[in-house]
């Protein structure tokens, strides 16, 4: 098996970027993604449901106190999805020279 | 896709990642919370009657409750950190600190109560609280440090 494969499902701009807050989190806040990216409530629904269909994000529904609240974190799947992406970018990067330093 | 699309793409990803990071911070003024707090039960500890005990230890409790309530309520309900960014330095690091800080509060307030000096408690425990409210940002630092080093997409 290959140690990167690049995903075109993640790599979209507004999916990466929710992928890559989800791969730092264990859960993270409906609102908390939206308000973060800066996208409407379907806008982030219908990404959402994207990758839940991929496998790649489980979605739970809740309350807290009588409020609802709507998680998300990425599957086993997904987390090993945007690994191999992760590391088909950083080859793709190395085998032009570059370097990406952290910030 | 160029070299150059995939370095930007690396440099969101660690972006994004950075900012469930910086939700984890702990502000500044919960190290002297806990130290102030500190301070409060060595004074009881010190009075010894039945209304200081009763007035600082609940004082204590109450107000550990609720900074630490506060501080990890605020983090849980936008993003719970993923447990992979904190590795064993992180572990080793949490340790070094709380042993600093009791080994400081407890040795130097057993040290002055052999000296004599009155209110050995209230003391020991501003010392502690003292390094707690210096200390505290330093270990934050560190943490910061330590979880951005774990991010996905960062050369290792």
């Amino acid at each position: 098996m290959s140690a990167a494969r690049f995903d075109e499902l993640i790599h979209a701009p507004t999916r990466l970027a929710i992928v890559s807050l989800l791969a730092a989190s264990e859960w993270a806040d409906f609102k908390f993604i939206r308000d973060t990216l800066s996208l409407s409530d379907s806008a982030l629904s219908k990404q959402l449901t994207t990758l839940e269909e991929a496998g790649y994000v489980e979605i739970r529904k809740g309350f807290v106190g009588k409020r609802p609240r709507t998680s998300a974190r990425l599957t086993r799947a997904g987390r090993a999805a945007f690994e191999l992406h992760v590391a088909a970018l950083q080859d793709l990067v190395a085998r032009s020279g570059a370097t990406i330093l952290p910030r | 896709m160029s070299p150059g699309e995939a370095a930007q793409a690396l440099d969101e990803i660690q972006r994004r990642q950075q900012q469930v990071i910086d939700l984890a911070v702990i502000p500044a003024w919960y190290w002297w919370a806990v130290g102030g707090l500190m301070v409060v039960l060595g004074a009881g500890v010190d009075i010894r009657t039945p209304t200081a005990i009763g007035i600082t230890v609940p004082v204590f409790v109450v107000g550990m409750l609720a900074v630490d309530g506060w501080v990890i309520g605020r983090a849980y309900r936008r993003a719970q950190l993923h447990n992979g960014l904190l590795d064993g330095r992180a572990v080793l690091s949490i340790l070094g600190f709380v042993a600093v800080i009791v080994g400081v509060t407890i040795g130097l307030a057993f040290a002055l109560r052999a000296a004599g000096v009155h209110y050995p408690a209230t003391w020991a425990c501003l010392a502690g609280g003292l390094v707690m409210g210096l200390g505290g940002p330093f270990l934050n630092r560190r943490l910061r440090r330590v979880m951005l080093g774990n991010r996905a997409g960062v050369a290792r």
